[in-house]
């Protein structure tokens, strides 16, 4: 992060990954105001676990993928440190153990069916998860949340961040003429930059 | 596979060189000797393989809001890069998330092409969830396609919001505002309105966007330039009639963040001294709104494009070609689409017999009429046409020497059912004798009078005292002060006692009552007398409407038409005079 303060700014982080079928995993961070505004966002390359990976990673290979590769890279990117981190997937809160923000996963429609020990409690009237090996964080979230009187809906921005993503492929697409070849994981491959205005 | 042989799956070894876009590559097999061959076995290879973590690529966004957000030199003075740090805007209640029922999402328009520019709209929250803050109060929740609207109007710099009359347009340009006013997207708008309108903005913005402090540019010229050179008011309103004046108050010294024109079609001519006057004003985003962009050809939309985007649309393109190059900056939609809540609005067309004495002085009048006219030979112009047609339409009102009309005979009947009925009325005509004719015999309903010789300062007190006195039964108005910008929804009973040359201000003035809090059904009773000039106009229309609908139906864009020269001369059965000088037609 570039600017570790010790009062966070009233933000949000939103992080998640975008399955598909044919490109692979796409990242996506997407950092809001307290007004549920736009400050920041971040999305990486497909990446794409080749056989070899998968028999070699095992069952770590999602976790790792999502989480130290995918969400860890993100999160640094990120120059407004957020109160918290949010996400819609079990295997993003392994980020959590590459940075000192909290990250909680939203439940969706249906109830948590963790794979790992998570601690759950509620938001305003959203239900909500942290790793239990960062129970702290349980705490710490609460008190954030209450100190800046948040109304924030924590379910509606991954859906932003998914449209946006694939706004970026299909922005890519069009600027390189040819479809965006899925890049192999941990590769450092893009096409041209986006646009004038990217921050890298 | 032989069984005198196997194959290890251990048989990998380390790439040569960089690992760059993969970790590792399988090698092929390594043939093993089974137990049963007598030679050695062969050691097994040990390779390494090194997992390098390169570093995967991010693409990043900053946006206006974020304390890191610097404008990129290569596109400063662009619309939205160009704004300073956001009201804070923080919710002050507690409690969970407001949810509301549907979402609208913005959509950046086809023109907007960095992906930059396009992520910073897509990412921005749904309307609703913005509105759900309770530092933005809304009087009440807008309609879904109300919603659509200020998504639609929002990211554009240029675009037309061609709602049908009564759908909100005032409304949904006045929330699209007061949203990048409070983003710091907009700083400085300008919005041009036909002078009667001026204080049915002013009410609307003090209901939608209360906290917009507002400057009305009008008084005397010191005051004036003043208005328009302070920039301590977001909003100014200024009407058509005042930038003639002003011109010079304002150009080159002014510049806004966004122009909107209310009633739009008032540059339909691009010719026109105002389309001039408007297209000179120095702007980033120019808005439009009208609910007929296309009053009488296709060349009206040319003319308003002319101040959204120059030279986009040109004569020369078929109105297929036309509507689909202006499909992007056009939102237009009917009520029949949007509104199936809304009460129905009825038709009846009252056929009437003009009486004998009406109908003695229409024959005499126009045989006479028609007669001089063929007589005129090639002199005659359209102005003689007119001038009959004037005068034939004035008769079936009132016969001049008797004062007889079987309109008024059938508007006293409907009247009467109406204060019975503890309702109210407004009855539309061309003229302000007409109406002056029509206050004296309906006297017993308290007719209250608004046309255009009526001072702009009483009118807003007119119609509050027709709204708000229930002995007020009658609006009698003209098409020309009354059809456009006014609220009179708590009228149920529509008459227009003679007909326009245009539907489609026939339409406006039918909307003043037949818009959005209307209280039940609005009746609208088209009086028309048999076998006159009215019948005759009314046929023309008809039949150019369902042209009109027929040509630009895939375009969605309004429908209207008035009527040509020739059509006006066909009236008489007369032929056109050739054109003078020799000129091709």
């Amino acid at each position: 992060m570039a600017n570790a303060r010790s009062e966070p700014a009233p933000a949000l982080g939103f992080l998640s990954v975008v399955e598909h079928a044919e490109h692979g995993l796409f990242g996506g961070y997407l950092i809001l105001n307290a007004n549920g505004r736009p400050l920041e966002f971040h999305c990486t390359a497909p990446v794409k676990a080749n056989r070899a990976q998968e028999i070699l990673y095992g069952p770590t290979l999602k976790p790792f993928l999502y989480g130290e590769q995918i969400g860890q890279t993100l999160v640094r990117k990120g120059q407004v440190e957020p109160l918290l981190i949010c996400t819609d997937h079990e295997a993003l809160l392994s980020v959590r153990e590459f940075c000192s923000i909290p990250v909680v996963m939203v439940a969706g429609q249906s109830p948590f069916h963790p794979s790992l020990p998570i601690l759950q409690f509620r938001l305003g009237s959203q239900s909500v998860a942290v790793l239990s090996t960062f129970g702290n964080d349980q705490e710490l979230v609460q008190r954030r949340w209450q100190a800046h009187e948040l109304k924030l809906e924590l379910l509606e921005p991954f859906s932003r961040i998914r449209e946006a993503i694939e706004e970026a492929q299909r922005g890519m697409r069009t600027s390189n003429g040819a479809p965006l070849s899925s890049i192999p994981a941990a590769s450092g491959t893009v096409g041209s930059p986006p646009t004038s205005a990217t921050v890298s | 596979m032989s069984p005198s042989t196997a194959y290890s799956r251990l048989g990998v070894e380390r790439l040569p060189g960089r690992v760059d876009s993969h970790w590792f590559q399988p090698i092929p097999p390594v043939q093993v000797p089974t137990s049963t061959n007598s030679t050695p076995p062969l050691p097994p290879r040990a390779v390494s393989i090194r997992i390098s973590l390169a570093k995967l690529e991010v693409r990043s966004y900053q946006f206006p809001e974020s304390p890191h957000w610097t404008l990129p030199t290569e596109i400063a003075g662009k619309s939205h890069q160009e704004r300073a740090s956001v009201q804070n805007n923080n919710p002050s209640g507690g409690g969970g998330p407001v949810v509301p029922k549907s979402r609208t999402r913005l959509k950046p328009p086809a023109d907007v092409v960095k992906l930059q520019d396009r992520l910073y709209y897509m990412l921005q929250p749904p309307l609703e969830l913005l509105l759900s803050d309770a530092s933005i109060d809304v009087p009440f929740e807008p309609f879904p396609y109300q919603f659509e609207g200020i998504s639609f109007l929002y990211p554009r710099v240029a675009a037309i919001l061609a709602d049908e009359m009564g759908l909100g347009k005032t409304m949904q340009a006045i929330m699209a505002m007061r949203i990048l006013l409070r983003a710091g997207e907009i700083r400085r708008v300008l919005l041009v309105c036909p002078k009667p309108l001026v204080t049915n903005w002013r009410r609307e913005l003090s209901l939608w966007a209360p906290e917009i402090p507002l400057a009305i540019i009008e008084g005397e010229q010191n005051k004036r330039q003043w208005h328009w050179l302070e920039t301590t008011a977001p909003i100014k309103i200024a009407n058509y009639e005042l930038l003639m004046r002003d011109r010079e108050l304002f150009s080159n010294q002014v510049e806004f963040d966004l122009v909107v024109l209310d009633e739009a079609q008032r540059i339909k001519n691009r010719n026109s001294t105002t389309s001039e006057i408007v297209r000179s004003i120095a702007r980033r985003r120019s808005w439009a709104l009208s609910g007929t962009p296309v009053e009488n050809s296709p060349d009206d939309l040319v003319g308003i494009f002319e101040f959204l985007a120059p030279n986009y649309l040109h004569s020369a393109m078929s109105p297929r070609q036309m509507g689909q190059a202006a499909r992007d900056f056009i939102l237009r939609r009917t009520k029949d689409n949007v509104l199936k809540d809304l009460p129905p609005k009825m038709f009846r067309d009252a056929e009437l017999e003009l009486t004998p004495a009406q109908w003695a002085t229409y024959q005499a009048a126009e045989d006479e009429g028609v007669l001089r006219l063929s007589e005129m030979g090639e002199g005659i112009t359209i102005q003689h046409v007119f001038e009959l047609v004037l005068r034939l339409k004035q008769i079936c009102n009132f016969d001049p020497v008797t004062g007889a009309s079987s309109k008024l005979e059938r508007l006293e009947a409907d009247l009467e059912e109406v204060a019975a009925s503890g309702q109210k009325a407004i009855v539309f005509t061309q003229w302000v004798t007409t109406i002056r004719e029509l206050a004296r015999h309906l006297e017993r309903f308290r007719p209250l009078e608004y046309h255009g010789q009526v001072p702009s300062k009483k009118r807003d007190q007119i119609i509050e005292e027709f709204r708000s006195d229930p002995r007020r039964h009658v609006l009698l108005m003209s098409y020309g002060a009354g059809s456009v910008g006014l609220n009179l929804q708590f009228s149920r009973y529509v008459f227009l006692f003679d007909r326009w040359w245009n539907p489609a201000i026939e339409d406006q003035a039918v909307n003043r009552a037949h818009r959005i809090g209307a209280a039940g059904p609005v009746t609208v009773t088209r009086m028309l007398t048999t076998a006159t000039i009215e019948e005759r106009i009314n046929q023309i229309l008809e039949e150019k409407r369902e042209l009109f609908s027929t040509l630009l139906s895939h375009t969605d864009t309004p429908r209207s038409a008035g009527m040509t020269r020739q059509e006006i001369f066909g009236l008489f059965r007369l032929q056109l005079p050739k054109p003078r000088g020799g000129a091709a037609a």
